[in-house]
């Protein structure tokens, strides 16, 4: 640095070289070469598809024909059309419960678990091991297995036994409230899954000892659990939300081979909906316009949570 | 980094180069296709499994060719519109298995077939008048070979009902007696699929006079009289619905297939399908099945019988010679030639398209085949082939589903599906 510094006039050329130079060796010694791959790989998979959906819905392209021009009648379309918001409030309705529920049954079945495991019951592993599997299976064959438990007819297994007891038969995939109800129950079994792995992982990092000494102290299970535990695992519960949020507006698989949006569109939700838009209707534009209003979404009840709960998750 | 770019633009060079070689290869050597899974090498059935890749390696041999086929997903709209999109965008496979109804959209992206007809003795009428309007094109030629095809029809028990219905009255008063007895009323698809619509929908409104587009492929089916008619077969079925003639689950059920399981129920003595559910019926009601027949799908008042045909065309998209003398064989021996529509539509229980095959020996035309072939021929209509046909499928059969659940008036839904079909139409109109 001093040589530079210092330098008499005639070197004036070899300073610039010098301090090309050391730009290049900053460059390099710097970590953003090797990001380089990365951020091409991110950019390519994740920022491409985001940029060319937002420039597709503000388009009139359609599946078949090449020809297409700019325009905004996507989002007028979307939000003028009779449909539109009756499937937002179907959505909300779906996600909502489900969120709830899985989040509240993920739970119990986790401090179930953690319960039978501190008094060495039998089974734990086979309880665990068992709600695993329901995570694992495909949301397609989800909504088959659902649609032959709700199947009104004799052979509707639900319905067999609700007539063994002399009810029904209930209208459970006919009646559109029913048949939203029944949608989101799928959903809560099919979501329960996923939640109670992730609490289950939460529980194990309370503190034995501080819920001891909350013991000793004299607080009650539910002081202790509120306390105590809902605190100490609320990052958890925290990313818990995150996710299952977005997989529950993203839910598309199961809604379709369940019930295809019907009766009329009483189930039709958002997913489902992008996905009728484009492949039956084949409208790119709306379809596009429909998916950047679901992106704005999840990113909206992200931010949410992270305001609500990132506080008070942040160990600091 | 001059060295690492180096690399980079060498490895890219090398995975295009060496991308654009087995392109090459492979476009020499492979005769690539696409078609349904029952109508493919890996189809469920093990006798049409066995004749098709029979015939696959019979090809393959005499042009020292590799078939390689692709299985259209089982939603055909979008299975269509992919082909489509592959079709306009230059990607087409050589050869594909088209839905009869969208064929005409797909004209101008297949190979003319007048000559490889011609050199293989195919006589374009042989194909039944229905069939032949979809093969030739507009310039004449020949594009496409019609391959088998399907009609919407009654089945019904006739131990349980001696007469079938004839008018849409008619069938509510059977059905009236059939709920009295203990058993379930008319059966219908009136859920969201395309059977709600084929089978449950466009016969009654087309034998009104109804049209759901005009001649330059625009909706029509909520303008003028065709908002009347569809409104009246909205308001029909809405009634049936109403005084428990028409199971309410019946919005759930959009496919004819659906109703198999109604059938295997034993409650369901009619029920609106398509005779491509002939053999499953059978396979279902064992030998209870000697008591069913078929007849027209009953009319509404004043009305035509019509009835929705369905079937599937083939067509060449491949530009090269030898490829396409390979796969019109290959289609000829298996699919669309005398012999080979006999023996493949007596297999799979489906509707021959071809005159002559009716009459030759390799065609067994089952239970019901004289019915089917005059419904065809004088009720057969099939469905428009214009690009907003899809989208008017889908609205009205969501509209019905509404309707059939309770959730909107006949009236409602219909305006509803007319409003979302139409956006933007009215400042161009």
């Amino acid at each position: 640095m001093s040589n530079t510094s210092f330098a008499p006039e005639p070197k004036k050329k070899s300073t610039i070289k010098t301090l090309r130079e050391k730009a290049n060796t900053r460059f390099r010694d710097t970590a953003y070469p090797w990001l380089i791959p990365l951020s091409i790989l991110l950019i390519a998979i994740f920022l491409y598809p985001i940029f060319e959906i937002i420039r597709i819905s503000f388009t009139d392209m359609n599946l078949v024909e090449q020809d297409f021009s700019y325009t905004f009648n996507s989002y007028i379309q979307l939000f003028s059309l009779p449909g539109f918001w009756p499937m937002l409030g179907t959505t909300g309705f779906f996600v909502f419960f489900s969120v709830a529920f899985q989040l509240l049954c993920g739970f119990v079945i986790a401090l179930l678990i953690v319960r039978g495991e501190g008094l060495k019951l039998r089974g734990t592993v086979i309880v665990r091991t068992s709600v695993l599997v329901a995570w694992a299976i495909p949301g397609v064959v989800i909504g088959v297995i659902f649609t032959m438990l709700y199947d009104e007819t004799s052979a509707g297994i639900l319905n067999h036994f609700l007539s063994q007891m002399g009810i029904g038969p209930v209208t459970f995939l006919s009646d559109p409230t029913l048949a939203l109800l029944s949608v989101t129950l799928a959903n809560i079994w099919r979501g329960t899954a996923f939640s109670m792995i992730l609490m289950y992982a939460g529980l194990q990092t309370v503190s034995k000892q501080l819920v001891e000494a909350a013991k000793i102290d004299g607080a009650g299970a539910f002081q202790r659990l509120r306390n105590v535990i809902l605190p100490t695992i609320t990052p958890i519960i925290l990313v818990n939300l995150i996710i299952i949020s977005i997989d529950t507006f993203n839910t598309f698989d199961m809604v379709m081979a369940l019930t295809q949006g019907g009766p009329g569109s009483s189930t039709e939700v958002i997913a489902l909906s992008i996905y009728n838009t484009i492949f039956q209707e084949f409208n790119l534009g709306v379809g596009a316009a429909t998916s950047i209003i679901l992106l704005l979404i999840n990113i909206s009840m992200t931010m949410i949570y992270l305001k609500v709960l990132g506080k008070k998750g942040d160990p600091s | 980094m001059k060295t690492f770019t180096k690399y980079l633009l060498g490895i890219g060079v090398l995975v295009v180069l060496t991308g654009c070689a087995d392109v090459s290869a492979d476009e020499e050597d492979t005769l690539t296709w696409i078609t349904n899974t029952a109508d493919s090498p890996d189809s469920p059935d093990e006798d049409t499994n066995h004749y098709v890749n029979e015939n696959i390696e019979m090809i393959e041999n005499k042009y020292g060719l590799s078939m390689q086929h692709d299985i259209h997903t089982n939603n055909i709209d979008e299975a269509m519109a992919r082909l489509q999109e592959q079709a306009t965008t230059g990607r087409a496979p050589d050869m594909a298995l088209i839905d009869g109804f969208t064929f005409d959209r797909f004209v101008d992206d297949l190979q003319p077939l007048d000559e490889l007809f011609e050199e293989y003795e195919m006589d374009i009428n042989d194909f039944l008048p229905f069939a032949q309007d979809v093969m030739v094109g507009d310039d004449g030629h020949i594009y496409g070979i019609y391959f088998n095809t399907n009609i919407r029809n009654i089945f019904y028990d006739e131990t349980i009902i001696p007469e079938p219905p004839e008018t849409w009255d008619e069938a509510m008063t059977i059905s009236e007696e059939l709920v009295d007895q203990g058993y379930e009323g008319l059966a219908m698809p009136l859920g969201i699929d395309e059977g709600t619509a084929v089978t449950s929908l466009w016969p009654m409104f087309w034998g009104q006079g109804g049209e759901l587009v005009n001649e330059n492929g625009e909706r029509t089916f909520g303008k003028g009289d065709n908002y009347q008619y569809m409104l009246n077969v909205f308001e029909a079925i809405d009634q049936g619905v109403e005084q428990g003639l028409i199971p309410q689950r019946m919005a759930t059920l959009g496919k004819e297939n659906d109703l198999n399981a109604e059938v295997a129920a034993g409650q369901t003595p009619m029920f609106f399908g398509g005779s491509f559910q002939t053999g499953t019926v059978e396979d279902i009601l064992g030998p209870e099945f000697e008591n069913w027949e078929v007849a027209p799908l009953p009319t509404l008042e004043d009305s035509e019988s019509t009835s929705t045909i369905g079937g599937w065309v083939w067509g060449i998209f491949t530009e090269d010679e030898e490829k396409q003398h390979a796969a019109f064989e290959f289609l000829k021996n298996t699919f669309v030639g005398k012999e080979g529509m006999g023996q493949y539509t007596s297999m799979r229980g489906l509707q021959p398209v071809r005159e002559s095959v009716y009459e030759s020996e390799e065609f067994d035309q089952g239970p019901f085949g004289d019915e089917y072939l005059e419904i065809l021929e004088e009720e057969g209509r099939d469905r428009p082939a214009s690009l907003e046909y899809s989208s008017i499928s889908l609205q009205l059969q969501t509209a019905i589903s509404e309707v059939v659940s309770g959730r909107k008036s006949p009236e409602q839904a219909l305006d509803d599906a007319w409003e979302i079909a139409t956006f933007g139409e009215e400042e161009t109109e």
